[in-house]
């Protein structure tokens, strides 16, 4: 039931609206604000990407090479540092993530959201999946420590060697985890409810509604979060250096395809960034070999990021 | 259909492989404890971290085979891990404690060799200006620089009996090996008397760079900084104080230092595990590395005071004869 008064104003302004030319000051002013809030994020973006580009000239400019191919070194000249074992322990970690967090987390999001009662539990289960999900990175760090390194728990510190490339991935993908769950299960849930019903109606058991309507459909949107959440584990250092990653010296360079070395010693491009870092108070020229090992790193996870934008644009292709 | 079946195989016989990656793998992770061929593991305090990654470094220019690594926990980390038998060499900044040789006693690490390396000496510096103040003792440079001194800005206002002029301090930041060593030999045991945390006040000037905090000594006449020795010894413009750390001033010389007279120093050690070496050609020719050529440069090259003569031929010599520690 509407008012006499307010019928009254609308019709006010409907008559002015059509009458007079009216500027929308404050719809223009709002749109003004997001534009800068995009400016905003773009400007900081840049300035980042632009000067660790400028300084890594010194080092990605002259020895590309040798900078991918060259050992962590913290004590010699910048003109003999290389970051090869960085991206093996990188890589290597991505891999775990990818072969551990996205199977057990989408196997995870795809029982809650479609087979698992909706009560107090499950609820209970959520929620704590979500919070896991903000925990800092460090506590799984701790985790890892405990479980993977000393074996407090299960010995399990004989399978992995103890501070090692497998315990850093296993770390990070129990890290990536939730966000799996989280990701995966937001996709799920966006699945359309004509097409289970379109599956059913055609009499489809469950196993076949999900495999060939509800998993088809949610596929981009779980990997474009899964991805996110593995370039998320890649770019992590505080939970490595718990693990033990090595930030001196590392003696061993195995080959980028030698799986022997995932039980030894390791370091990883984060670890090889805080290092450099560090030692560029004392040697100006580490500067440059940080900016670079930062771009190799962007590089990785833009490479990673750009394979999950392939396989999606893949599967919504096939999702016509 | 058919496509979407086939997908879904990939999966398990990823899993799959990883397991049995693991599992073969699981078998090398049991003898971590063994010695490898050509390989040389070393751990311990992140003070003489530097100089066994730098020797590490020249090292292999003549024997590109051999890996070293190298980690810097902190020494008492480090002897944990030895005394495990997980490493080959302990850095430490201190001697081993009878507790810590009778852990490995008790694992059957019985033959500990014990090398001096270096030195590790903090100079406290003030303007090449300034007539007042020629010899600080513990106790003031406690005052000036530890925690209760945050805030003031005058000699006097600090440490009363020190003249009233501006105080401005500058030195090395957290995460210096030199920030580290000055709390531990300076600050750490007053901090415990007077009941505060063991690190310095907040409000002075860090650099990572030691020629910016000479800049910093320089740039006022009644300046206060502390920078490793021996980057110290070659500074123009700044003056080195004498400290007194309970027997009378000494003035920071190579000798003094050396000697342990000066009382911010410290002799800086690694221990090996004799059986281990003899186990591993590795761990052998590092180590004559080591004592033969790196220790006069590699030291050196880190920031420490280098060994006189006499104690250097004192090293190589425990080295060769192979000497343990009772």
């Amino acid at each position: 039931m509407m008012s006499r008064l307010s019928d009254d104003r609308s019709r006010a302004a409907i008559a002015a609206s059509i009458e007079k030319r009216r500027v929308d000051t404050r719809g223009l002013l709002f749109r003004t604000l997001l534009q800068a809030c995009l400016l905003l994020t773009l400007a900081l973006l840049a300035v980042l990407i632009i000067s660790v580009v400028t300084n890594s000239t010194d080092q990605l400019g002259t020895r590309l090479g040798d900078f991918l191919s060259g050992t962590l070194r913290s004590q010699s000249g910048d003109d003999r540092l290389g970051v090869h074992q960085g991206i093996y322990g990188s890589l290597w970690i991505a891999v775990i993530v990818a072969v551990l967090a996205f199977p057990v987390g989408i196997g995870a999001a795809v029982y809650l959201e479609e087979y698992a009662p909706r009560n107090r539990f499950t609820e209970f289960v959520e929620v704590n999946i979500r919070n896991l999900a903000g925990v800092p990175s460090v506590v799984y760090g701790l985790l890892g420590l405990a479980l993977l390194v000393k074996g407090n728990l299960f010995g399990l510190d004989r399978l992995t060697g103890g501070s090692s490339t497998l315990s850093a991935g296993i770390t990070l993908a129990i890290l990536a985890l939730p966000i799996v769950v989280i990701t995966a299960g937001e996709a799920v849930r966006a699945v359309p409810v004509e097409l289970r019903e379109g599956a059913y109606g055609v009499g489809a058991t469950k196993w076949e509604m999900i495999r060939t309507q509800v998993l088809p459909y949610a596929a981009p949107g779980i990997l474009t979060g899964t991805l996110l959440s593995m370039a998320r584990a890649v770019g992590e250092a505080a939970p490595l250096i718990l693990v033990g990653a090595i930030s001196g010296r590392l003696g061993s360079d195995p080959g980028l395809l030698d799986l022997s070395a995932l039980t030894d010693q390791f370091t990883a491009l984060p670890i090889v960034i805080t290092t450099w870092t560090v030692q560029s108070g004392r040697d100006v020229g580490f500067t440059a070999a940080a900016a670079s090992a930062i771009v190799v790193l962007l590089v990785f996870v833009l490479l990673m990021n750009s394979a999950a934008i392939g396989l999606r644009n893949r599967f919504e292709k096939k999702r016509g | 259909m058919r496509n979407s079946r086939r997908r879904l195989l990939w999966l398990p016989a990823i899993l799959v492989s990883l397991a049995l990656v693991a599992a073969a793998c699981g078998g090398d992770g049991e003898d971590a404890g063994e010695a490898t061929p050509g390989t040389v593991n070393i751990s311990g305090s992140s003070t003489v971290e530097p100089i066994s990654i730098r020797v590490a470094e020249l090292f292999e220019d003549v024997a590109p085979g051999i890996s070293v690594t190298v980690d810097g926990p902190g020494t008492g980390d480090g002897f944990k891990l030895f005394c495990e038998g997980e490493t080959d060499i302990s850095d430490a900044s201190r001697q081993i404690k009878d507790q810590e040789k009778e852990t490995c006693l008790a694992n059957g690490i019985d033959n500990i060799i014990e090398l001096k390396v270096g030195v590790d000496g903090i100079a406290v510096m003030t303007s090449e200006d300034n007539d007042a103040v020629e010899c600080l003792t513990f106790d003031q440079l406690f005052d000036l620089i530890g925690p209760n001194g945050e805030g003031t800005t005058s000699w006097a206002e600090a440490s009363p009996g020190l003249p009233d002029a501006p105080l401005d301090i500058f030195g090395p930041g957290e995460e210096s090996g030199t920030f580290d060593s000055f709390i531990e030999i300076v600050l750490e045991d007053l901090a415990e008397v007077a009941g505060v945390e063991a690190t310095t006040r907040t409000d002075y000037i860090p650099s990572g760079d030691d020629n910016v905090i000479l800049q910093g000594i320089q740039s006022s006449d009644t300046s206060l900084g502390w920078v490793g020795f021996a980057f110290a010894i070659n500074a123009t413009g700044a003056k080195l104080l004498e400290v007194d750390g309970g027997n009378g001033c000494v003035s920071p010389t190579g000798e003094t230092i050396a000697s342990n007279e000066y009382p911010i120093s410290r002799d800086l050690w690694i221990y090996v595990n004799a059986d281990k070496a003899a186990a591993n050609d590795a761990i052998v020719a590092y180590l004559d590395f080591y004592v033969s050529e790196a220790l006069s440069t590699a030291v050196g090259d880190v920031g420490y005071v280098p060994l006189t003569e006499a104690a250097r031929a004192e090293t190589a010599e425990r080295w060769h004869s192979r000497t343990t520690i009772g």
